[in-house]
């Protein structure tokens, strides 16, 4: 099978910084890929390198299993959302749209039926011959994608499209661009530092730190196996972390005491951290006396966050977060100041190396 | 209460100070002098220098006089075509001055590299069109390199022709074309050369379909700048050309100050403003044509 890009060992320095390490990626076919990590780890420089705008230092980039490490951009057949989307100031919504099948030396006839169905996809229908400045921030978004989408790249790169977007447009478009992409059945590379983003539209997503892809994995499996302590922390709203010993199978001996987890042989005589996500623990009431891992601990702060309540409760020295959907009323009753137990599953810890 | 408080106070009063000055400025150096040379060309002074004794009728008897004047519609032509031929001249060259700079060059030397395109303009004009005829001069600079290179056996003779008036013209100008396109093109955005590469665009029609058209500001002001003053330009063929590349200028400098006289000074001010107005008339089409949407609409 010929995957839609494929990166090998790509390196790419600017001047003594390494923007981006030994970066190898195979991305499928009709596939909503994500570079997900925080400013400055080279998500965007990946993305840059395949679509040409910058030359990598070592590696090979492959489109449609061609290898294209030394082509220009003009002859990639690719598409691009930046993050400024650089629509053209002195062109209407249409010229914009229509500029890549000019390139393409289309009729007139036949890119006015183009447009036409284009603008109807983004849902921009009517607005053709608006000017770019009298767009709202969500057209001119739809703009951007029609004038990408509209020369059936082989692959579609975003760099950041949402960032300048107000939270309920973002969550608007984050739905629309995943229509856009099963509708017009092309692969997407979507950089972004939004955790949440990525999580909403990818099939995979490929964690970045420093250069270096940390984790690739469906959202699902970053979630919950995330592979080290970066990705762990960066993926989902928040996560208690505690470091301890791995000293028999199935135990991690931590500075609370014995934690029951998941028996992994390779971890055995090693530091290890262990981690649990907000809500797969439970508390007051919910805590039987059967259950692996029970802790006393006492509430320092409630805080209710709309869709579910956030305790914070404090085991010894550890404060660990923990989020409880509202059925009933019977969470409302916790206080801060009230002794509870808490406790969670042996299978919903999470363990990773030092 | 002092005149501080009161200039504080008064919102009018601030308002005179801070455009009021440079109005009066411009109305004393500027609208005045013009009115009077209207009224010139109007016949309606009868006295010169000083003596300003009004007459109240129109004639337009130094409109007729100038047109009476040997060869002033080949002035006029010679004067457009000067002033056209160095507006493309000055465009070409500096366009890729301009792009280098503002594009192309690291942001941190682009100060430094725009100082340099001013160093000519530490010496003063008249000095530097003067030294322009050593260097083209029959045993000048280029004559030198050209016989040297083995490309002519004769020296070519500049001085005195159209093209040695053109050349100088150019240098002169160039400053007035280069600044208006860097700051153009300083400010576009590189991203939208990348987005039309992204679409297939080859680097020659990125070139045409968008960094052209976004620098037609920048060409608009460029042009102006450099078309106007070299319409009247009378200096520059008088320093390095001859009998045969006179310009309106030329004829007004000589109307004002070898003639004079109320007849010098009268057809003077008459052919000064059928200078101003084909400027205006001429700026107006060149903009209308050129500008288009990107300044008018």
């Amino acid at each position: 099978m010929s995957y839609a890009v494929e990166l090998v060992n790509i390196s790419k320095s600017f001047g003594s910084v390494r923007a981006v390490s030994n970066v190898s990626l195979s991305i499928r076919k009709n596939e909503f890929f994500s570079l997900l990590g925080p400013s400055g780890c080279g998500k965007t420089t990946t993305l840059r390198i395949i679509a040409g705008l910058e030359e990598p230092d070592t590696g090979v980039v492959k489109l449609d299993g061609r290898d294209v490490t030394y082509v220009p951009t003009h002859k990639r057949n690719i598409g691009m959302v930046f993050q400024t989307l650089a629509l053209f100031p002195h062109m209407d919504v249409y010229d914009n749209i229509a500029f890549g099948l000019r390139m393409r030396n289309y009729s007139e006839a036949d890119i006015r039926r183009r447009v036409r169905e284009m603008l109807d996809i983004v849902r921009l229908s009517g607005l053709e011959h608006r000017r770019i400045h009298q767009l709202s921030g969500g057209q001119r978004q739809r703009v951007a994608l029609a004038r990408a989408l509209i020369v059936q790249p082989a692959v579609l790169l975003l760099d950041e499209p949402l960032g300048a977007l107000d939270l309920k447009i973002r969550q608007h478009m984050m739905v629309e661009l995943k229509r856009v992409q099963r509708e017009v059945g092309t692969t997407f590379i979507y950089v972004t530092h939004d955790q949440t983003e990525a999580m909403v539209m990818s099939d995979r997503i490929a964690v970045m730190k420093d250069g270096v892809i940390q984790q690739v994995g469906e959202p699902y499996d970053i979630y919950m196996h995330p592979r080290n302590r970066f990705v762990a922390t960066f993926i989902g709203d928040a996560i208690n972390l505690v470091e301890g010993d791995y000293a028999s199978p199935g135990v991690v001996k931590t500075s609370l005491g014995d934690i029951n987890v998941p028996s992994i042989n390779e971890y055995v005589g090693k530091k290890v951290v262990f981690a649990i996500r907000p809500e797969k623990i439970l508390i007051g009431g919910e805590v039987s006396s059967d259950l692996d891992n029970v802790f006393v601990g006492r509430i320092s702060l409630t805080i209710f966050r709309g869709a579910f309540i956030e305790y914070r409760v404090y085991v010894d020295n550890m404060e660990f977060v923990i989020f409880k959907p509202h059925v009933g009323v019977s969470y409302l009753l916790l206080k801060p100041g009230d002794m509870v137990k808490i406790g969670w599953r042996r299978e919903d810890g999470i363990l990773m190396p030092e | 209460m002092n005149v501080l408080d009161l200039v504080r106070r008064s919102r009018k009063l601030k308002l005179f100070l801070f455009i009021g000055i440079p109005l009066l400025y411009l109305f004393i150096f500027f609208f005045i002098p013009f009115l009077i040379a209207l009224l010139y060309s109007l016949g309606m002074f009868k006295q010169v220098v000083y003596q300003y004794i009004f007459v109240p009728r129109v004639s337009l008897d130094y409109y007729a006089g100038l047109f009476k004047y040997p060869g002033i519609l080949k002035l006029i032509q010679r004067s457009f075509y000067y002033a056209v031929l160095t507006t493309l001249g000055t465009f070409i060259l500096s366009y890729p001055i301009a792009y280098y700079i503002g594009v192309k060059l690291d942001r941190r030397y682009r100060d430094t590299a725009v100082l340099i395109i001013f160093t000519p303009f530490w010496i003063n004009f008249l000095l530097r069109v003067y030294g322009m005829r050593f260097i083209l001069h029959e045993a000048g600079l280029v004559n030198t390199f050209l016989r040297l290179l083995g490309f002519v056996s004769e020296p070519i003779k500049f001085l005195g022709t159209d093209l040695a008036v053109i050349i100088v013209m150019i240098y002169s100008y160039m400053i007035f074309m280069v600044l208006p396109l860097y700051g153009v093109l300083e400010k576009l955005d590189v991203e939208l050369l990348e987005a039309a590469a992204t679409l297939g665009a080859t680097p020659l029609k990125t070139f045409l379909r968008v960094t052209l058209p976004l620098s037609i500001p920048g060409i608009l002001a460029g042009s102006l700048l450099v078309f106007i003053p070299a319409l009247g330009e009378f200096v520059i063929p008088e320093l390095v050309g001859g009998p045969n590349t006179a310009t309106l200028g030329t004829i007004i400098y000589s109307l004002f100050l070898r003639v004079r006289g109320v007849t010098g000074w009268g057809i003077g001010s008459a052919a000064a403003l059928i200078y101003i107005t084909m400027i205006v008339v001429a700026s107006y089409i060149y903009m209308r044509f050129v500008g288009g949407e990107v300044v008018l609409g």
